[in-house]
């Protein structure tokens, strides 16, 4: 009963971890180029996931300014200010990277990464 | 006047490399733009450090924020050196530049070059200059596409694939960097360095998991980065496959810029007193020693010469891990010491590579009999490097293996010492062989009778240069190592 009530406590960390690890997972072990580029972006998810969930405050509002008396607790903009970036960031390597992908794909006629080490060695040897 | 100096430094070549595509598509027009911007960084840049010589290290906060919330620019005596001397660098690489790439790239691309080049350029500087974490990130991530885009820009399909791997690795070393930043940000709830730096004690008592968590992934982001040996895999392909000019940039200084900044992670906001709770120091000189013998061994094996170079940088970052890894001032003395000579060294010997290609067309080790003859100032530049890579006095390889050795032994570590003499005989091994073959043997087009080398004379006049500042460095090994380790002092 602890476990499940500190399982849905911490819901949002364990969930970022867990997308971190499939990400990295499916980066380094995939061969499919594309298959890779999907990775690095579940593992920028995970990791914007996570930092955004460190900004909330219990019972926190959204950080808008009221005009009256009473106390209003906000959450912390910061994260969320900064993951603004942190996405601009990422779409900019996606991009790019997938720009990177058609080249290779006009060049080799593969996606796959095996086949064109492949084709660089026989062409080096 | 002198306060707003850095953030000139970092917004002018961002500027250039804004205006660059907006000029007429006149090759030698961008170029001469560009020169004439890094000259003004290298003016500046060496006023900003004569200045913080003189009345000592100060902040720079943008926009009024207060440096909790804003960004914050810390220039100390090591950052300013280190500002002068990458300005340098990137001034004599562009000036070879401008031949060289002519004949990698297409034309139209030329101004897309420089404008990339600069760039990459205003991220180094901010990632030197800035004293805000999440800020660092932004700069890193700038230069992890620029790094990459330098080498895809030469249209091979080798190179398509080296980039493609270059990029993934170091975007999962970002995101191992900001995932680290998370867990420090969720204690701290601060970004910048110095506030940082005073919390971490209460830090540590309080969340030790943190702040092992944060240490490991950022320290590993920034090993994948550095190319510390067993992260190095993206290393060889990338520095083989890129445009000439490119390996030099990537291989002096982008590479470079990563090590510095983990030193400012390392000494300026974590502190010395948990990396060495943490026992990380054995980590780092175990993996250090790993990649200072493999990654000469490594080398050993290649055929291609710029594959050649590129192990043999994987067992240099191995040197500077090593005086990282030991955490006393002498060690760090030792490190930044040795960042500058190998980013001399590495630098002068891709140029005349680059130089040999271009002139030859040929890249294979054993397709360069007698050039020795053929290209002789570029042959000599190149012998006077392997020099200073195998540790011949008067170079300035051989003045950081005393510097690391002294820091060794007063650290008590001698079997490291060896070590470094083995890795020293192993340099010895592959690059005495190309050395012979270049100047006894005789080549098999044309006699060897001793040629004027036939080179532009931008390309002759940069690897000059280098060779010159190489030899200073070798001899008056002093000058450097008094603001080095006066500069030092200050991270502990």
């Amino acid at each position: 009963m602890i476990m499940i009530e500190t399982l849905l406590k911490y819901t949002n960390y364990l969930g970022a971890m867990a997308l971190f690890i499939i990400g990295l997972y499916t980066v380094l072990t995939h061969n499919n180029l594309l298959k890779r580029v999907i990775g690095i972006n579940i593992m920028e998810t995970s990791v914007f996931l996570f930092f955004v969930s460190i900004g909330m405050v219990a019972q926190g509002q959204a950080p808008i300014l009221k005009i009256s008396d009473e106390l209003v607790i906000y959450i912390n903009p910061l994260p969320s200010a900064l993951i603004l970036t942190g996405i601009v960031v990422a779409v900019s390597i996606t991009a790019y990277s997938l720009s990177l992908i058609v080249q290779l794909y006009r060049e080799y006629k593969t996606m796959d990464m095996d086949q064109m080490l492949n084709a660089k060695d026989e062409a080096s040897s | 006047m002198m306060r707003h100096l850095p953030v000139i430094i970092v917004l002018l070549p961002l500027f250039t490399a804004i205006m660059t595509p907006l000029l007429p598509k006149r090759k030698e027009l961008i170029f001469i733009l560009s020169m004439i911007a890094l000259s003004f960084m290298l003016g500046l840049a060496v006023i900003s450090f004569m200045d913080v010589n003189q009345s000592g290290l100060f902040t720079y906060v943008f926009g009024n924020y207060a440096p909790n919330i804003g960004i914050e620019f810390k220039i100390d005596g090591l950052i300013a050196f280190l500002v002068v001397f990458i300005v340098f660098l990137a001034w004599v690489i562009t000036l070879y530049s401008f031949k060289s790439i002519q004949k990698e790239i297409k034309e139209h691309q030329v101004s897309a070059y420089y404008s990339l080049v600069m760039l990459m350029l205003f991220s180094v500087m901010g990632m030197l200059y800035t004293n805000d974490l999440f800020n660092m990130y932004v700069f890193m991530e700038i230069l992890s596409i620029t790094s990459t885009a330098i080498i895809s820009i030469q249209h091979r399909k080798e190179n398509f694939l080296a980039s493609f791997r270059y990029l993934m690795l170091s975007s999962i070393g970002s995101l191992t960097i900001l995932l680290g930043l998370a867990f420090l940000y969720m204690v701290s709830g601060q970004l910048n360095m110095d506030a940082m730096r005073v919390l971490m004690p209460s830090i540590w008592v309080l969340y030790p998991t943190n702040v092992v968590l944060a240490v490991g992934f950022i320290l590993s982001g920034f090993a994948i980065k550095s190319a510390m040996f067993p992260l190095h895999v993206w290393l060889p392909d990338a520095y083989t496959y890129a445009p000439n000019s490119s390996s030099a940039y990537l291989a002096s200084f982008v590479g470079k810029v990563y090590m510095v900044s983990m030193i400012k992670f390392m000494f300026r906001v974590i502190g010395v007193d948990i990396i060495e709770a943490l026992n990380i120091d054995n980590f780092i000189l175990i993996m250090a020693a790993l990649g200072m013998i493999l990654g000469s061994i490594f080398a050993i094996g290649q055929k291609d010469i710029k594959r050649l170079l590129a192990y043999s940088s994987v067992a240099q970052v191995g040197y500077v891990f090593m005086g990282l890894g030991l955490l006393s001032e002498a060690g760090l003395a030792a490190a930044v010491f040795h960042i500058v000579s190998h980013a001399l060294m590495k630098s002068a010997l891709f140029l005349s590579a680059g130089s040999m290609m271009y002139v030859t067309g040929k890249r294979r080790l054993n397709q360069f009999d007698g050039i020795g003859f053929r290209m002789p100032i570029t042959m000599v530049i190149f012998a006077i490097a392997a020099a200073g890579m195998v540790g011949i006095p008067g170079v300035s390889g051989f003045m950081s293996k005393i510097y690391l050795g002294l820091a060794l032994i007063g650290d008590r570590h001698p079997i490291y010492l060896s070590l470094i003499l083995l890795s020293s005989f192993l340099n010895a091994i592959y690059f005495m062989p190309i050395l012979i073959s270049a100047f006894l043997k005789e080549s098999p087009e044309q006699k060897n009778q001793l040629q004027k080398d036939p080179l532009p004379k931008t390309m002759v006049i940069s690897m000059v240069f280098l060779a010159i500042a190489m030899l200073v460095v070798g001899y008056f090994p002093q000058t450097i190592m008094h603001i080095i380790e006066a500069a030092v002092g200050l991270y502990f």
